[in-house]
């Protein structure tokens, strides 16, 4: 079966990194935060998974989340509302 | 009314801030034609470091640091490499470029990463 | 203005809703056909695709109105929330505007990935889930019985005992009054809470009317029900038992596990409320011998207008529905079902199982925090156990200090000052009456709702404004100045309510 192989280090970087840039993208304060963190902490768990079968799996099913990430965030910047009165007005700390 | 066209990404406002007050680059780029047509390299740098300061959200120590264009991310600033590449996004952010893969894995000190940016013709 | 990388992913959306990653896809004919994805729309650079809402506008006339319409509340107070208010406000430039939400018991922000769930049923897949003679109904039926099946899971029943309903009150409703209506030749009693939710409460009492009888059982100071006092209130003709699993005004867990053995021994149905609770708190409908269980969607981060009915089938349990019609849903809830919600529903229930350590942990942490910082204040109190509690949930006292006031000084921050239903009409919540708290302090009380999405940096900002504004209401009180001075309040005699 084809595409059985895990995902190379770079492959797994790439996908990090645009989970990254989609999480950001969320123009909604709260589901910015959340998808960041999960971001973070979701890959950093499997940091050191080594069997291949479960790093198939899971670049399968992340690649999924990535296309709702991608669509939905797209949706946040379509429906925007007002700052929250933690947000600064200018830039964007981190 | 027109309020919603004035509302606009925190991104694209601090880049358009930039604009107006307009920094001082025009005199440079014309003396170093070959670096980005926007930006300096000088100006790169310091932007560079700035986001890199700002950084400390994900590494807590980093705002203390020395940052020269020797910095290692692994060695000098313990960042793993999704840390790394977390911080190329914000640096890509704020130069409003895209580093492609194949270069970004290249890229392991602050010098690097400013020559790539002081290169990019895109990057403002 | 949409960021031009923005722009670039919106021609490229077709393409990923055209990516084969649903499942019902499979089941249909081997050969698709897709339409080719629309060659490269172009934008013109001016033309935004945002649309902005200004909810400020609102929120100050929903202020002021209930401000002038609020005649219990004295304007004085009323003005001095809002100096408050205005002081903060000075404080804090160079921010949005918009409160921080933190009333999460009223409801729950959707979450983004239910609501990619959702859209294409409300692009594509329209069809009537109850047709059978056409793919159209094939497609949206196979995607409500995922959605049953994740609602079930996250309780451990079947999916066959999961019934959609259009949110938990419809469920409430279904069992307080189909449970008895069934067995009424031989059964004619009730027992429930006092601190159940209004529409346990007016349900029952409907049922009073129509000849049941209903023990409304007490609860102690920290909201427990007494499982003494419960054997005691059963009798030969009880059908039914209704205890919530989690309160809505104060978090507190009940003994539920404890009530359903009680209930089977007695072989009487166990019925809980768990609208606060599912998804929440770990639920287990058989190790519980819980016999019906009502649900929402919009408390689970999902859309709003659903939610369902766990109904027991092993032993069988029965009610009269209360609509008559084309006998969807086993006959106990007909009308046609709504499948974007319906997949929405099982999406943030599918979410719920599957996130729930890290929310937990998540909501444990800004709780125990949010807690720390607001008891640090002299004269405020956690409502309610502290130790059967959801963490979500938090509910203090302020004493000294008018809860209208302070709402109005904190309208930064979305909170509440009990359930939602009943806050708009400044009566004192009867659920804190039931803990035995008194008028003024059932008055000063205050729920903070933590939920999936909430942020420390959210909850350090109300750490510090309800400080700061407590302690600046309080030195405008006459109340306080005569608590500094050491006089006992009990000893005056009040004029007035």
């Amino acid at each position: 079966m084809p595409g059985v192989t895990a995902p190379t280090r770079r492959q797994v970087l790439s996908l990090y990194k645009q989970f990254i840039r989609n999480s950001n993208q969320f123009n909604n304060y709260n589901f910015r935060e959340y998808f960041l963190s999960k971001t973070r902490n979701t890959f950093r768990e499997n940091m050191n998974q080594e069997d291949p079968k479960v790093l198939v799996n899971l670049f399968k099913e992340a690649k999924n989340e990535l296309g709702v990430l991608k669509r939905q965030s797209v949706i946040s910047q379509m429906y925007t509302f007002d700052r929250l009165v933690v947000e600064p007005l200018q830039g964007r700390r981190n | 009314m027109f309020r919603s066209v004035c509302r606009i990404s925190p991104r694209i406002a601090s880049s358009a801030y930039r604009a107006i007050m307009g920094r001082p680059v025009v005199a440079k780029t014309l003396a170093q034609r070959f670096y980005s047509a926007n930006v300096s390299k000088d100006q790169v740098s310091q932007r560079v470091v700035d986001v890199i300061k700002a950084f400390d959200k994900n590494s807590p120590n980093i705002a203390n640091k020395q940052i020269s264009s020797d910095t290692q991310f692994h060695k000098d600033l313990g960042l793993d490499s999704l840390d790394t590449v977390e911080l190329l996004v914000a640096i890509e952010e704020e130069f409003d470029i895209e580093i492609p893969d194949k270069v970004a894995d290249d890229l392991r000190s602050v010098g690097e990463t400013v020559d790539y940016i002081a290169s990019n013709p895109d990057a403002n | 203005m949409l960021k031009s990388t923005t722009i670039r992913s919106i021609t490229r959306l077709s393409q990923l809703y055209n990516a084969p990653v649903t499942t019902y896809r499979a089941c249909l004919a081997s050969k698709r056909f897709y339409s080719p994805p629309a060659a490269g729309v172009k934008l013109d650079d001016n033309f935004s695709l945002e649309t902005h809402t200004d909810i400020q506008a609102a929120a100050k006339a929903q202020a002021s109105a209930r401000a002038s319409a609020s005649g219990t509340t004295p304007d004085a107070v009323v003005a001095s929330g809002s100096t408050a208010m205005s002081h903060a406000y000075q404080e804090n430039t160079g921010f949005g505007t918009r409160p921080i939400y933190l009333d999460m018991q009223a409801t729950t922000p959707t979450d983004p990935r239910v609501l990619d769930t959702m859209l294409k049923f409300y692009t594509g897949l329209y069809g009537n889930p109850h047709s059978n003679t056409h793919s159209y109904g094939w497609e949206t039926n196979t995607a409500v019985e995922n959605a049953r099946a994740h609602v079930a899971k996250m309780i451990n029943a079947d999916p066959k005992e999961i019934i959609f309903t259009s949110g938990a009150t419809e469920s409430n409703n279904m069992v307080l009054k189909g449970v008895p209506r069934f067995y009424k030749k031989t059964k004619k009693h009730i027992i429930t809470t006092r601190t159940e939710h209004k529409c346990v409460l007016e349900a029952a009492r409907a049922m009073m009317k129509e000849g049941f009888e209903v023990t409304f059982l007490n609860v102690d100071d920290k909201g427990l029900v007494d499982l003494n006092e419960l054997e005691k209130a059963i009798r030969p003709d009880t059908c039914l038992v209704s205890v919530m699993a989690v309160n809505n005004e104060i978090g507190v867990i009940q003994p539920i596990k404890e009530i359903g053995a009680l209930c089977r021994k007695n072989k009487i149905y166990f019925h809980t409320d768990a609208a606060q609770a599912y998804g929440k708190i770990r639920m287990d409908v058989n190790e519980m011998n819980i016999d019906l269980l009502s649900i929402s969607s919009h408390k689970i981060y999902g859309p709003k207008g659903i939610g369902a009915i766990y109904v027991r089938r092993r032993p069988r349990v029965r009610l009269e529905p209360l609509l008559s019609g084309g006998g969807q849903e086993r006959g106990l809830r007909s009308g046609t079902l709504a499948p974007p919600l319906v997949a929405g529903f099982g999406e943030a229930a599918r979410l719920m199982k599957k996130e729930f350590d890290s929310d937990q942990a998540h909501i444990k942490r800004l709780s125990d925090k949010l807690v720390k910082g607001l008891l640090s204040a002299e004269h405020t109190t956690l409502n309610g156990s502290p130790d059967h509690r959801y963490p979500g949930c938090i509910n203090v006292s302020f004493a000294y200090v008018e809860g209208e006031s302070l709402l109005m000084a904190l309208r930064d921050i979305a909170l509440s000052s009990g359930s939602a239903c009943t806050s708009a009409s400044l009566e004192p919540s009867y659920v804190l009456h039931a803990l035995g708290k008194d008028d003024a302090l059932a008055h000063s009380s205050i729920r903070f709702g933590i939920g999936r999405f909430s942020t420390e940096e959210e909850v350090d900002y109300v750490v510090k404004a309800v400080s700061d504004r407590v302690k600046f209401l309080r030195e405008l009180s006459p109340l306080w100045e005569m608590v500094q001075e050491g006089i006992d309040l009990n000893s005056i005699k009040w004029s007035g309510h």
